[in-house]
C-alpha cells in the first residue's frame, strides 16, 4: 500500500470520526431532531471498502450509514445539515440520520429497515451486468441483518446472476442490544458464503488496511464478471446504539475499553511510516476545520418549506407522448382488431422492450416459458435470458432487487404471476419502492412495475384469489391500475411502461381472455382518467376491473326497466379520478360502487367519503356499495360464488337504490 | 296531584290545532267541566273542558293565541292547592306559533338530547310520528329504547297508522339533492311527500311540485292565498267523495204553496221563534226516511248501516265566513218541530260564530243543504260521506200553474235536488223517496200534525 493510499484511507476515517463525534455533541444540545446512529469504531470498513470505487459505483447501506455516506464522498456539511434537518441536507431534510441520499456520487441511501439495502445492491448489481457499465454494486449491514430472509435471497440471487455485488458485513457484535453469538446459529457469517456458492472471506474490521486489501479483490472479481463476494468485518461500534441510549445493560464497560483500545484510527497511525506524520498531523487539522465549517452551515442552513413536503411523491407529471384523451373510447373499426386482454398486454411490453433496452422483465416462468399466463411469450428468442429472467421463487428478494435496479437506471417488469405474491415482498413496495423518489427529494427514479393476476374464480382458493388494491391505494408513491378490458390494458401498460413511478398493474384473472378491438398503434391512457362505460341519467355505477363487465351487462335489462345506468371505470385507483364520478353523481343524484373485495376501508369506502364530502349537495340517495364478504377466499364452487357479488346482486343493488 | 293540560284530538284525522287562547288565568281555581281553553281543529273553535278539578298553572313559555300545537302537546297543569309546578321541561309542540311571538322551535337533535334516543330510535319515532318528548325512557338513565316508542305509537291507536306517512313538520326527510332543488323552485319542503323510502322527499318529488306550481300560477300577479284548514278539509272531503262516490241528482218540483202558508200561519201565532223552510223539510224528510231506510244508510266499510228511528239525524249544511260546515239536528224523528226549530237556530247561530263542538257535527244520516235563498232553482248537491243521500232546496217563486181542472193559479213552486249514492241506492226507490218527499211538502201540515 503505498503512503498516499494509506494517508487517503487516514484521513477518510478522520472526516468519519470527527463528524460523528461532533455530531453526538450536537445531539446531547438538541441540535438534531430524531436519531442519531454513530459510526465510531468501524471506520476502517467504510475507509477500506470505498477506497475502491468511482462515484458510479453504488453503495446501499442501514441506519448506521453515516460512515458510508461520507467515506463515498458525501461532504460532512450535507450529512449534518440533513441531521439538523435543514433543505441543504443530503435528502433536503427528508430523511435524518437513517435515510441519506446522494445518488450524484453513487450513495444510493441508507435505510431504516433491516436487510433491504442487500436486496437493493443486487438490483445494483444486474442493472450493471445488463447494461454492461463495469460498475460495482456494495451492500453494507451489521450482523443484525445476516438472520434476516434478505440476507439468504440476496446471496443466491447474487451467486446464480453472477451479480457484480459486494456484501459487505460489519459483525459489530450487536444487533441493536442483542448479541450475534445469542441470535446466530453459526458463529460465523463469512462461512455461510459457501452455501450459496459464493466467496466468503472474514477480516478484522479494524484494521484499515486489511479491509483494503481484501475488498480490493472482491471489487476486481466483480467488475470482471466474477460475481460477488460476501466479507464479514469484525468489528465493534464504541458509542451506543443510537445517542442518548444507555449502554452497558447488554454489555460492559470493560468489554466497550477494550475494543477503544484496538480504534482502527490509532491502529492505522500506529503501522504509518514515521516520515508521513507531518502530513497526517495537517490532515487532521484540515478535518477539524473541515467538521467545524459543516456545522456552522448546517446551524445556518434553512429549513425546508413546509409547502413541499408533498413534492416528489411522485415523479414529474409526463404527459403522454400518444395520449388517448377521450373519456369514452374510439368507435371500432369494421372489422374490428380483437385481441384479447393479455395479447393487449403482450403488445405492449414487446413493443417498448423493443424501444428501450433499460427494460428487463423478472418473474416465474417468465423466460423461455413465456409466463404463466402468457404474458411473455417469444420474448425470451428476442431478448435472452437477462431481459426475461427466470426467478427462484423469491419475492421478497427479487422486489427488492427490481427497487435497486430501477434506482440505478434500468426498469424492471415484475411479473408476479398472482398478485397473491405481493405480499411476500410488501415491505420492499411500500417501504423501498414507494417512497423513494420521496426520501430522495426527486433525485431518483423508480420506474418499477409489478403486474399479477387478482380476482376470484375457477376454484383458486385463498392464495391464488386476493386482490389488495385498496391497500396499495393508500400508499403515497404507488400508482394503482387495474384495467377492464384489452384495449384499457394495452394503454395503461405503455403508459407504465413509460412512466418514471412505480406501478401496480393488476390484472383480473377471470377476464384475461376476454376480447374487444384494440388498435394496432401505439397509444398511452393517462393515470387517473376514468372510462365512462355507458351514459346514462339515473344511477352512477363505479366498479372495478371484472365488476365493470358483470355491471354492463345489466344495463340493457334495467333500461327496459327505466333505470338508467352511467357505468363509470375509474381505470387506475391512485390516482383516482373522482371528479368523473362527481360529475356523473350531479347529474343522476345516485351512487352506487361494486367491489368484488371486502368493502371494509376499500374503494368503495373512499370514494363514497368524497363524494359525500364535495358532492352532498348532489346526492339524491344515500352511496351505496355493493362487495364481496368479509372473509377469505374459499375453494368449494358453492362456497367460493357465495363470496363475490353476482349479476343479480348488482341488478338489485341498482333498483334498490332508484328507489331511494 | 297534577294533571297535564294537554292538546286533545277533534276529529280523527287531527294533528294539530290553532291554540286560540285561555278561558282561565294562571292561578285559577278549575272545577271539573269549567271551559279552560278555546282551540280551532279541522272544523271548528271549540272550548276545551277541564278534566280535573286544580289550581291552573300556566307555563311560563306555554304557546301564545295563534300558536299551532301538536296533538298531546302540554300547555300547562292543574295543581292541588299549595303545590309548586312540576319540574319538568316545557313539552309544548309548537308546530307553528303566532307571529308575535315567533319563536324557534326546538330541533329533534335538541329534544334528543333532552329526552336521551339513540339516532336509531329518533328514526324509529320519526316513522311512527311518535313525540319523543312525551315519552317516558325505560332505559339506563331514563334512555328512550325502541320498545318505549313502539309502546307509544301503539297507546296513541291503530287508527293513525293508516294516516299517512308524511312526516311531521318539525322532522322533514329529504335528500340533500331535494333541499337545494326545493331551495332554488321556492317549494316549502312541508308541502311535499316524498316518494322515497319511508317518505323520505327526493328531487323527483319538487321537481314534480314545481311543476304542478307552474300549472296551477299562470299569472304571476296573482294573489296566492293559503289554504285555511277548514279548507284543507273541506277540500280533501270533497275531493273523497267525488274519487268514491257515483251520484245521481234528481230533480222535481213541487208546489210549496202549503208550505208557504203554514209559514205565514206560524207568524200570526206572534211567537219570536218561527221554524224556517228547511226545519219544516227536515222534519217531513225525517218522516220519509222512517218509511226508505236505505236514503239514511251510512257507508261503514264494505257495510251501510241504517239508522234506528232515534238516529234519525239530520245535517244543515251552512255557509260560513270560514267556509261550508254541517252541524247536525239530532233526533229529528221524534223531536217536536218547535224544538227542532229552537236546536237550529242554535247550532245554526254555532255555526257562524265557529263555536261548533265536534258534537255538534257528528252522526248525520242525511243532510238538507238550501241555495234557495240564493235565487238557484236546481244544482247536484254532493253527498257528505259516509251519507249516502243529500236534498238540495231551490229557490221558491210564484208562477202560474195549470190545475188539474185547466184553470190557472198562481202558486209557489219549489224545485228539489236529490242526490244519492249509486253505489248504495238504484235509482227506483230513490225516486220512490223523493216522490214521497214532494207529497210530504206538498200538504205539511197534515204530515206535521200525524207525526205529533
Amino acid at each position: 500500500m503505498t503512503n498516499d493510499q494509506i494517508l487517503s484511507l487516514y484521513r477518510t476515517m478522520l472526516i468519519i470520526r470527527h463528524t460523528e463525534e461532533e455530531l453526538a455533541r450536537c445531539h446531547q444540545r438538541g441540535l438534531i431532531h430524531g436519531a442519531c446512529h454513530t459510526y465510531v469504531g468501524q471506520e476502517a470498513i467504510a475507509a477500506g471498502v470505498c477506497s475502491h470505487l468511482t462515484k458510479a459505483d453504488t453503495v446501499f447501506s442501514t441506519h448506521r450509514g453515516h460512515g458510508h455516506a461520507l467515506a463515498k464522498g458525501m461532504p460532512p456539511r450535507e450529512l449534518m445539515a440533513e441531521l439538523f434537518g435543514r433543505a441543504t441536507g443530503c435528502s433536503r431534510g427528508r430523511g435524518g440520520s437513517m435515510h441519506l441520499f446522494s445518488p450524484e456520487i453513487g450513495m444510493m441511501g441508507t435505510s431504516g429497515i433491516v436487510g433491504p439495502c442487500m436486496l437493493q445492491a443486487c438490483g445494483g448489481g444486474y442493472s450493471a451486468k445488463l447494461m454492461k457499465s463495469g460498475n460495482v454494486a456494495v451492500a453494507f449491514f451489521g450482523d443484525g441483518a445476516v438472520n434476516n430472509g434478505a440476507f439468504h435471497e440476496a446471496l443466491n440471487m447474487a451467486s446464480i446472476w453472477k451479480l457484480p455485488t459486494l456484501f459487505i458485513c460489519e459483525n459489530n457484535q450487536y444487533a441493536t442490544e442483542v448479541p450475534f453469538s445469542y441470535s446466530s446459529g453459526s458463529p460465523t457469517v463469512a462461512g455461510r458464503a459457501a452455501g450459496y456458492g459464493l466467496p466468503g472471506f472474514e477480516v478484522d474490521g479494524n484494521d484499515a488496511v486489511e479491509v483494503a486489501r481484501i475488498a480490493g479483490e472482491a471489487v476486481a472479481r466483480a467488475r470482471s464478471g466474477q460475481g460477488a463476494t460476501l466479507l464479514e468485518c469484525k468489528t465493534y461500534r464504541t458509542r451506543a446504539h443510537a445517542e442518548g441510549m444507555g449502554d452497558f445493560t447488554y454489555r460492559t464497560r470493560e468489554e466497550v475499553d477494550a475494543w477503544k483500545k484496538r480504534c482502527p484510527i490509532v491502529r492505522l497511525k500506529a503501522i504509518t511510516p514515521a516520515e508521513l506524520s507531518g502530513r497526517m498531523e495537517a490532515i487532521e487539522a484540515e478535518v477539524m476545520e473541515m467538521v467545524r465549517e459543516a456545522r456552522e452551515f448546517a446551524e445556518k442552513s434553512p429549513y425546508p418549506e413546509a409547502t413541499s413536503a408533498t413534492a416528489h411523491v411522485y415523479s414529474e407529471a409526463r404527459a403522454a407522448s400518444t395520449p388517448e384523451s377521450n373519456a369514452i373510447r374510439p368507435a371500432a373499426p369494421s372489422p374490428p382488431r380483437e385481441i384479447s386482454f393479455t395479447q393487449a398486454t403482450v403488445e405492449a411490453l414487446a413493443g417498448e422492450m423493443a424501444r428501450n433496452p433499460t427494460i428487463f422483465v423478472m418473474g416465474e416462468g417468465i423466460g423461455i416459458r413465456g409466463g404463466n399466463f402468457r404474458t411473455t411469450p417469444g420474448l425470451y428468442d428476442l431478448h435472452g435470458a437477462e431481459r426475461l429472467c427466470d426467478t427462484p421463487i423469491c419475492e421478497r428478494g427479487f422486489v427488492g432487487l427490481a427497487g435497486g435496479a430501477a434506482m440505478t437506471g434500468t426498469r424492471p417488469v415484475i411479473d408476479f404471476m398472482f398478485a397473491d405474491f405481493i405480499l411476500d415482498s410488501i415491505g420492499e413496495v411500500i417501504n423501498q419502492i414507494a417512497k423513494m423518489q420521496y426520501m430522495s427529494s426527486g433525485r431518483l427514479k423508480m420506474p418499477v412495475l409489478l403486474r399479477g393476476c387478482v380476482g376470484i374464480g375457477h376454484s383458486a382458493a385463498t392464495h391464488h384469489s386476493g386482490s389488495y388494491h385498496a391497500l396499495y391505494g393508500q400508499v403515497p408513491g404507488l400508482r394503482v391500475v387495474m384495467p377492464s378490458n384489452a384495449y384499457d390494458a394495452k394503454g395503461l401498460m405503455l403508459r407504465a411502461l413509460r412512466c418514471n413511478d412505480p406501478v401496480m398493474f393488476l390484472e383480473h384473472r377471470e377476464i384475461l381472455t376476454a376480447k374487444c378491438h384494440v388498435p394496432e398503434h401505439d397509444y398511452e391512457i393517462e393515470f387517473g382518467k376514468a372510462s365512462i362505460v355507458r351514459e346514462g341519467t339515473d344511477v352512477t355505477v363505479v366498479a372495478l376491473a371484472k365488476m365493470v363487465l358483470v355491471t354492463q351487462g345489466l344495463c340493457d335489462m334495467l333500461q327496459r326497466e327505466n333505470i338508467s345506468v352511467e357505468l363509470i371505470d375509474p381505470r387506475t385507483i391512485s390516482p383516482l379520478d373522482t371528479e368523473t364520478i362527481l360529475r356523473s353523481v350531479a347529474k343522476t343524484g345516485r351512487l352506487l360502487i361494486v367491489e368484488e373485495t371486502p368493502a371494509a376501508f376499500g374503494l368503495g369506502a373512499e370514494i363514497a367519503a368524497q363524494i359525500a364530502d364535495t358532492g352532498f349537495n348532489d346526492l339524491d340517495a344515500p352511496i351505496k356499495r355493493v362487495n364481496g364478504v368479509f372473509a377469505p377466499t374459499p375453494y368449494a364452487p358453492s362456497l367460493e360464488a357465495a363470496v363475490v357479488p353476482t349479476d343479480l346482486d348488482v341488478a338489485q343493488a341498482i333498483r334498490e337504490l332508484a328507489r331511494e | 296531584m297534577s294533571f297535564e293540560i294537554t292538546i286533545p284530538r277533534l276529529g280523527w284525522s287531527m294533528e294539530e290545532g290553532t291554540f286560540a287562547g285561555w278561558m282561565k288565568k294562571d292561578g285559577d281555581a278549575v272545577r271539573r267541566g269549567d271551559a279552560l281553553f278555546e282551540l280551532e281543529g279541522e272544523k271548528a273553535l271549540q272550548e276545551i273542558e277541564a278534566l280535573d278539578d286544580g289550581v291552573l298553572r300556566i307555563l311560563a313559555d306555554a304557546p301564545q293565541p295563534g300558536a299551532v300545537l301538536k296533538v298531546g302537546a302540554v300547555i300547562g297543569y292543574l295543581v292541588a292547592d299549595g303545590e309548586s309546578l312540576p319540574q319538568v321541561q316545557s313539552g309544548s309542540e309548537v308546530v307553528s306559533h303566532a307571529p308575535a311571538t315567533a319563536k324557534t322551535p326546538l330541533t329533534e337533535e335538541a329534544k334528543g338530547v333532552a329526552t336521551g334516543a339513540s339516532p336509531s330510535v329518533r328514526r324509529l319515532a320519526r316513522e311512527l310520528s311518535v313525540d319523543l318528548s312525551h315519552i317516558e325512557g325505560t332505559g339506563h338513565r331514563a334512555r328512550i329504547s325502541e320498545d318505549d316508542v313502539r309502546a307509544a305509537s301503539s297507546r296513541r291507536g291503530d287508527h293513525h297508522a293508516h294516516t299517512h306517512t308524511s312526516p311531521l313538520t318539525t322532522d322533514i326527510i329529504a335528500t340533500p339533492r331535494a333541499r337545494r332543488a326545493a331551495k332554488r323552485a321556492e317549494i316549502n319542503l312541508n308541502t311535499l311527500q316524498g316518494t322515497g323510502r319511508n317518505g323520505r322527499i327526493r328531487e323527483r318529488d319538487v321537481v314534480h311540485a314545481a311543476k304542478t306550481h307552474a300549472i296551477g300560477s299562470t299569472s304571476s300577479s296573482g294573489h296566492r292565498v293559503v289554504l285555511s284548514g277548514r279548507r284543507k278539509v273541506i277540500a280533501e272531503r270533497l275531493a273523497e267523495s267525488h274519487r268514491l262516490v257515483v251520484p245521481v241528482t234528481l230533480t222535481s218540483k213541487v208546489d210549496a204553496t202549503n208550505l208557504v202558508s203554514l209559514r205565514a200561519q206560524f207568524k200570526t201565532t206572534g211567537e219570536s221563534l218561527i221554524p224556517a223552510i228547511h226545519d219544516i223539510i227536515a222534519k217531513l224528510v225525517a218522516g220519509c226516511l222512517k218509511q226508505e231506510r236505505r236514503l239514511a244508510g251510512r257507508w261503514d266499510g264494505d257495510a251501510i248501516v241504517l239508522p234506528a228511528d232515534d238516529e234519525i239525524h239530520i245535517g244543515l249544511a251552512v255557509d260560513t265566513p270560514e267556509g261550508l260546515i254541517v252541524p247536525v239536528l239530532r233526533n229529528v224523528l221524534n223531536e217536536s218541530l218547535l224544538s227542532l226549530a229552537a236546536e237550529s237556530s242554535r247550532i245554526i247561530r254555532k255555526a257562524r260564530d265557529g263555536r261548533l263542538s265536534g258534537a255538534d257535527m257528528q252522526d248525520a244520516v242525511f243532510t238538507i243543504t238550501n241555495l234557495g235563498s240564493f235565487g238557484i232553482e236546481a244544482f247536484t248537491p254532493v253527498i257528505n260521506l259516509p251519507e249516502t243521500a243529500i236534498l238540495g232546496l231551490g229557490a221558491i217563486r210564484k208562477q202560474a200553474v195549470v190545475t188539474s181542472d185547466d184553470r190557472i193559479e198562481v202558486r209557489s213552486l219549489m224545485t228539489l235536488s236529490l242526490t244519492f249514492d249509486h253505489r248504495a241506492i238504484d235509482g227506483a226507490p230513490a225516486a220512490k223517496f223523493l216522490q214521497s218527499v214532494v207529497a210530504a211538502t206538498e200538504n205539511p201540515a197534515a204530515r206535521l200534525l200525524m207525526a205529533e
